[in-house]
C-alpha cells in the first residue's frame, strides 16, 4: 500500500505541476490585498471572509477536480491503466492511494491558504493577534468536506478518458453553489456548499467546526460514503 | 536528373542536440526509397520536415521541385504520409475518419470504399476506430495516405504492428504502387529485411547524418567476399603468403582472405600448393546486409 | 477550404457531447432561476418593481459563471480531439494551411457559444413568460443574452490557444477556473481585466463597451494565438 503511493506520490511530482497547489493561496493573497479599504468589525475576520469568497465558493471544489484529472492522467495515456493494474497490486489499493494522495494535496493546499491569510494580515499591518484557532478550524474544515468531492471527481477521472469532462460535472455540479448559498435552507443540504460553509467563520467559536455536527455527519459524512463507495466498487469492476 | 524529393544541407536541431546534420537526400522518380535507420536516428524528424510538421533549424527542401517552405499546400495536396503510429479519432468509424480527411483533400467519396477495400477494411468501415487493434489502426493509417492517389507517399515504419500475413500484403500493395499508379514511396523502417525486400535506392542514416545513399544493388555490392583457407600448416602458410606480399588475415583455425579477384585467389592456392602445403578447405564467406547495415553503424559510433 | 474544414470539424466533434454542453450551458442557467422562483417566488417579486429586469438580473448573475467555465471545456474538449491521439500531425500533413484549421477550430468554438447563448434567449423568454411578469423587455432580454457573448470572445481565443498549446489540459482548465473567479466577484476589480467583462459591469455604466472591446480584443488575442500556432513544430 505504501508502495502505491509512494510511486503516485512519484508521478506525481514528475508532472511538473505539483505547482497548481499555490494558485489558489496566491489568487487568495490577491483578494485579500484588493479589499483593504474600510475595516469594520475585526479586521482579520472580514479580511478571511473576503479571501473565503474567492477561494472556498467555486475555486476549492473546482480545483479537487484539477487534481483528481491530473493524477489520473498517466494511466489513461498510452494505455497506462493495464500497466499499472498488471503489477502486483490490488484495484482498491490503487482507488485508495490516489484518493489519499488527492486528500493530502488539498490539505496541502489549505495550510498554504493559511499561510496566504498570514501573510496578508502582517502585510497589513493588523494589530490584533493572528486568531491561529479559529483560522486553523476554517481551514481544517474546508479540507474535510472537500473528501465527497475529491471521491467523486476521482470516479469521474478514472471513468472519462478526456479531462474535461469530468471537469465539465464538476462545473455542472459547482456553479449553483452560489445559489444555494443565497438560499439558508438549502446551502446545509447542497455538498459542494459545504467548503465554503465549513471555512464560514463567525458561526460558534466553542463549536468544533463552523457548521452542526449532525450537517457535517449526514451530508457530508452521507455524500462521501456515496461517492467514494460508487467510485471504488465501479473502478473495481471496470475492465481496462 | 529531376527529384521528387531533394533536400540540402537539412538540419533540425533541438537545443544543443542534432537530430539531423546537414541531409543531402534525394529520391527520383518512381523510386522506392528505403530510408533505412537504427531507433532513434532521426528519420521520424526528417519526415516530419518533408511533410512540414517541423521547420528546418537550416537547410532546404524541393518536393516536385517546389521549395516546401513556398509551396506547402500545393506539395502536400500530391503527398500522402503515414508518420509514426497513426493518428486517428478514436469516436469516430473508420469511414468517418476518412471522410474527415477526404473532405479536406477534395477526393471523389468512392474513394473512400476504394482504400478500404484496399487496406481490407471494409468489414469494418462503420465500426469505432476505439476498438481497432493495432494492425487495423495501421491499416487505417495507409488508406489515409492513399486516399488522394498521391504522386508521393511518405510511410514511416508502415508495418509497425502488422502480423505477418499484413506485412507481406502491405509490402506487395507498396511494390506496385510505382508501376501502376506512377508513385514515388518513401518508406522508413529499422528493419534491414523490410527495405531489402522493397527498396531500389537506399538511404541509410544513423545520428542524424545520412551515410549511405545509392542503389540496393550498390548496397549489395558491399556485401563483399571473403574467402577463408584452412590448411596444414597455418603459421608457415601465413609467413609464406606475407613474404610475397599477400596479405591475410590470421584467424584460429583459418586464414582470411578479403577483396581479391577470383585469379588472385587461384595464385595464392597455387603459391601455397608448390611450397608443400595442403590445401584442406576454401570457403567463400559472404557477409549479409545486415552485418553490412551493423557495421555501416557502428563504424559511425567509433568515430 | 474554411468551409470544409469547418465541416470536418462539425464531423470530428460528433459523439462527443458538444451540443449536449451547449444545451446545458444556455438551459443550465435558466434552470438555476427556475429553482430560485420556485421556491422563493413571492419574496423575489417583492424585491423589485420591475419584476422583469429584476428577472433578467437574477439570470444574468449566472450567464458569466457559464460563459467562461464553459469557454475551458469547450475549447479543451475541442483540442483534445487531436490532442489526444496526435492527430495534429495527419490534419497538419494535409494541404491546408495551419492558419485555416485553427480558424475553423475558433469559428466552431464560436458559433457553439452563439447557439448556447441564443438557447439562452429562448429559456429565459419562456420561463419569464410563464413566470407573467409582465410586459417584455425585449432590448434587455437581448442585451443580456447576447453582449455576454461578445464580451467573451477575448478569454474564447486565450483558451483556445492555451489549450492547442498545451501537452496537459490540466493547464487551460486551471486557467479557466481562475478565470471564472473575477466574473463572480467583479466589482471591486478594475476594468481591463478581460474576465470581468462577461459580467457587463464596468465605471462608465455601459454595457455595450464591452461587446465593442470584446470584439477588438478578441480579435488581438486571436492573432496571437493563431500566430504562436503556426510558429511551432507539430508533435
Amino acid at each position: 500500500m505504501l508502495a502505491i503511493l509512494r510511486s503516485e506520490i512519484f508521478k506525481f511530482r514528475k508532472a511538473n505541476i505539483w505547482a497548481l497547489i499555490f494558485v489558489g493561496p496566491v489568487i487568495a493573497i490577491f483578494a485579500g490585498l484588493v479589499d483593504s479599504g474600510e475595516l469594520p468589525v475585526n479586521s482579520w475576520v472580514y479580511t478571511v471572509l473576503m479571501m473565503n469568497l474567492v477561494y472556498a465558493v467555486l475555486f476549492l471544489p473546482l480545483i479537487t477536480g484539477v487534481f483528481a484529472s491530473i493524477v489520473c492522467r498517466y494511466e489513461h495515456q498510452a494505455g497506462g491503466w493495464k500497466q499499472l493494474l498488471a503489477l502486483p497490486v490490488t484495484k482498491g489499493r490503487v482507488f485508495l492511494a490516489k484518493y489519499l494522495l488527492l486528500v493530502s494535496l488539498v490539505f496541502l493546499m489549505q495550510l498554504l491558504y493559511l499561510g496566504a491569510i498570514y501573510l496578508v494580515g502582517n502585510m497589513q499591518g493588523f494589530a490584533e493577534p493572528f486568531p491561529l484557532e479559529i483560522i486553523w478550524k476554517s481551514v481544517l474544515g474546508g479540507w474535510i468536506a472537500t473528501f465527497p468531492l475529491i471521491a467523486l471527481q476521482l470516479w469521474l477521472a478514472i471513468w472519462f478518458k478526456s479531462f474535461a469532462a469530468p471537469f465539465a460535472v464538476n462545473v455542472i455540479f459547482t456553479i449553483p453553489t452560489i445559489l444555494a448559498l443565497n438560499s439558508e435552507k438549502l446551502a446545509p443540504f447542497y455538498p459542494w456548499a459545504q467548503p465554503y460553509l465549513m471555512m464560514n467563520i463567525g458561526g460558534k467559536v466553542d463549536a468544533m467546526f463552523f457548521v452542526p455536527w449532525d450537517q457535517l455527519l449526514i451530508v457530508v459524512g452521507g455524500s462521501f460514503i456515496l461517492f467514494f463507495l460508487g467510485g471504488y466498487f465501479l473502478f473495481n469492476r471496470k475492465a481496462f | 536528373m529531376k527529384y521528387v524529393v531533394e533536400t540540402k544541407n537539412l538540419t533540425k536541431s533541438f537545443g544543443k542536440e542534432q537530430a539531423v546534420q546537414s541531409l543531402d537526400m534525394k529520391i527520383a522518380k518512381g523510386e522506392i526509397y528505403g530510408f533505412l535507420g537504427p531507433n532513434g536516428a532521426g528519420k521520424t524528424t526528417t519526415i516530419r520536415m518533408l511533410l512540414g510538421l517541423m521547420k528546418p533549424t537550416s537547410g532546404s527542401i524541393q518536393v516536385f521541385q517546389q521549395d516546401l517552405k513556398k509551396s506547402r499546400i500545393s506539395i502536400l495536396s500530391k503527398v500522402g504520409s503515414l508518420v509514426e503510429n497513426p493518428s486517428y479519432y478514436p469516436h469516430l468509424t473508420a469511414r468517418e475518419n476518412l471522410e474527415a480527411w477526404r473532405k479536406i483533400l477534395g477526393a471523389p467519396k468512392s474513394r473512400i470504399t476504394d482504400v478500404l477495400a484496399i487496406v481490407r477494411l471494409s468489414d469494418v468501415a462503420n465500426k469505432k476506430v476505439k476498438g481497432f487493434s493495432l494492425g487495423m489502426k495501421q491499416r487505417l493509417g495507409i488508406a489515409a495516405a492513399l486516399l488522394n492517389n498521391p504522386e508521393l507517399l511518405i510511410l514511416d515504419e508502415p508495418t509497425n504492428g502488422l502480423d505477418p500475413s499484413g506485412i507481406i500484403e502491405i509490402r506487395e500493395l507498396i511494390k506496385q504502387l510505382p508501376q501502376s499508379h506512377g508513385m514515388t514511396v518513401l518508406i522508413s523502417s529499422h528493419l534491414l529485411s523490410e527495405i531489402d525486400q522493397l527498396a531500389t535506392t537506399v538511404g541509410v542514416l544513423t545520428k542524424g547524418k545520412l551515410i549511405f545513399q545509392d542503389s540496393i544493388e550498390a548496397m549489395r555490392k558491399l556485401a563483399k567476399q571473403n574467402i577463408s583457407l584452412r590448411v596444414s600448416d597455418q603459421d608457415e602458410a601465413h609467413r609464406l603468403l606475407l613474404a610475397k606480399g599477400i596479405q591475410t588475415d590470421y584467424q584460429k583455425d583459418r586464414l582470411i582472405l578479403s577483396e581479391f579477384t577470383d585469379e588472385e585467389i587461384a595464385n595464392a592456392i597455387q603459391f601455397l600448393v608448390q611450397k608443400q602445403i595442403a590445401i584442406y578447405r576454401v570457403e567463400e564467406e559472404k557477409r549479409s546486409l545486415e552485418d553490412i547495415f551493423l557495421q555501416m553503424t557502428r563504424e559511425d559510433q567509433v568515430g | 477550404m474554411i468551409r470544409k474544414l469547418i465541416q470536418v470539424e462539425f464531423l470530428k466533434s460528433k459523439r462527443k457531447g458538444f451540443w449536449l454542453l451547449v444545451f446545458l450551458g444556455g438551459f443550465g442557467v435558466v434552470a438555476l432561476q427556475m429553482v430560485n422562483y420556485g421556491v422563493r417566488k413571492e419574496y423575489l417579486l417583492q424585491q423589485s418593481d420591475n419584476d422583469w429586469i429584476y428577472y433578467l438580473m437574477n439570470i444574468s448573475n449566472f450567464t458569466p459563471l457559464a460563459l467562461v467555465l464553459g469557454i475551458a471545456i469547450l475549447t479543451s474538449f475541442m483540442t483534445s480531439i487531436e490532442n489526444e491521439t496526435n492527430a495534429w500531425k495527419q490534419l497538419i500533413a494535409l494541404p491546408v494551411s495551419k492558419l485555416t484549421v485553427y480558424l475553423a477550430k475558433f469559428t466552431v468554438l464560436a458559433f457553439m457559444l452563439l447557439v448556447a447563448s441564443l438557447l439562452l434567449t429562448l429559456f429565459t423568454y419562456g420561463y419569464g413568460v410563464f413566470l407573467d411578469l409582465g410586459a417584455i423587455p425585449y432590448g434587455a432580454l437581448l442585451k443580456y443574452s447576447f453582449y455576454p457573448f461578445f464580451a467573451s470572445l477575448p478569454i474564447l481565443a486565450l483558451q483556445l490557444w492555451i489549450a492547442t498549446v498545451s501537452n496537459n489540459q490540466a493547464i487551460p482548465i486551471t486557467t479557466g477556473v481562475i478565470g471564472v473567479l473575477p466574473s463572480f466577484s467583479a466589482q471591486n476589480l478594475p476594468d481591463w481585466l478581460i474576465w470581468k467583462w462577461p459580467s457587463l459591469m464596468n465605471s462608465w455604466n455601459e454595457p455595450i463597451y464591452y461587446v465593442w472591446l470584446g470584439l477588438g480584443v478578441g480579435c488581438l488575442l486571436y492573432f496571437v494565438g493563431m500566430f504562436d500556432f503556426a510558429r511551432r513544430d507539430v508533435k
